[in-house]
């Protein structure tokens, strides 16, 4: 499985990180990006089977980025997860109609990125 | 200790009792630690062995309402919740300044988006780029709370709020 977390924070990047390292489940590959702009050269660039995106972030937002991945065919497989402090029902309803598996509110255990990943897997 | 004022025309739920409740669940669930209030005497000891202290700030944003939440920080509780949240060992070299600055961030970026969550669910913010720097002591005018046994205080300004209101 490849990943890539979509986050300007460096810190929160490195948390997920951890997690993952702790999961119980095949990861080839983590990847990471500070804003949507960036994640959209590393999805160019690699074959990523689960995204982690964030919601606001600088240059590109996560909604942008998802909007850009939505209208791509080539991208219909990867499977979408938001990590967001932001877990207004508004923003909720504007992630149902991108095609998002998870929604996951910031402040978060680290068990739950764990059953997250183990759902989308 | 509370001494935030907050404006009647906010259309936030929860008054104070959602940002202290927003500062709680960050701390526990994110950062292990505990989150209580203090009367002004101990916070006033507190405050005063520190002098290196962090100011996180994050601007909030919608068409009706703007403002910011600003947390106040001794550097030693940045750290502390750095090696809670990184899970670092004790064996590992110590944060750089980047790094618990980026935390601290983070911390400021949590609360403001719980507390948003719960005071403006229908709501849609946009929030800014979590600002971070030093001072040499905390702001008055905040819920002054003790988080793990170390000072901080948390602050919401608002600089936009709903005209129609506020002409009541």
């Amino acid at each position: 499985m490849r990943i890539l977390i979509v986050d300007d924070s460096a810190m929160m990047r490195k948390m997920i990180r951890r997690v993952f390292a702790l999961v119980d489940v095949p990861i080839d590959e983590i990847h990471e990006a500070g804003n949507g702009a960036e994640a959209m050269e590393v999805l160019d660039l690699h074959d990523i089977d689960v995204l982690l995106t964030d919601i606001n972030m600088p240059v590109m937002t996560g909604t942008e980025l998802l909007r850009e991945i939505a209208r791509q065919p080539r991208w219909r497989h990867m499977r979408r997860v938001i990590i967001s402090t932001d877990g207004s029902a508004a923003r909720r309803d504007e992630a149902a109609g991108l095609d998002v598996r998870c929604y996951l509110e910031k402040p978060f255990s680290p068990e739950v990125i764990r059953d997250v990943l183990n759902e989308v897997a | 200790m509370y001494s935030m004022k907050w404006p009647e025309s906010a259309p936030m739920r929860g008054g104070l009792e959602a940002v202290i409740g927003a500062v709680s669940d960050v701390a526990e669930r994110s950062f292990f630690a505990m989150v209580e209030s203090c009367d002004g005497d101990r916070f006033a000891e507190l405050t005063a062995a520190h002098r290196d202290w962090l100011s996180a700030s994050v601007s909030f944003d919608e068409p009706g309402c703007a403002g910011m939440v600003t947390c106040h920080l001794p550097m030693l509780l940045a750290e502390r919740l750095f090696d809670a949240f990184t899970g670092r060992d004790p064996d590992e070299p110590p944060a750089d300044v980047a790094e618990v600055h980026d935390l601290v961030g983070e911390f400021a970026n949590m609360i403001c988006g719980s507390w948003l969550t719960r005071a403006a669910n229908d709501r849609t913010f946009t929030l800014g780029r979590p600002e971070v720097r030093p001072s040499a002591e905390p702001v008055a005018g905040g819920l002054s709370l003790v988080v793990d046994e170390q000072p901080c205080v948390v602050a919401v300004a608002f600089t936009r709020v709903p005209e129609a209101v506020t002409s009541r």
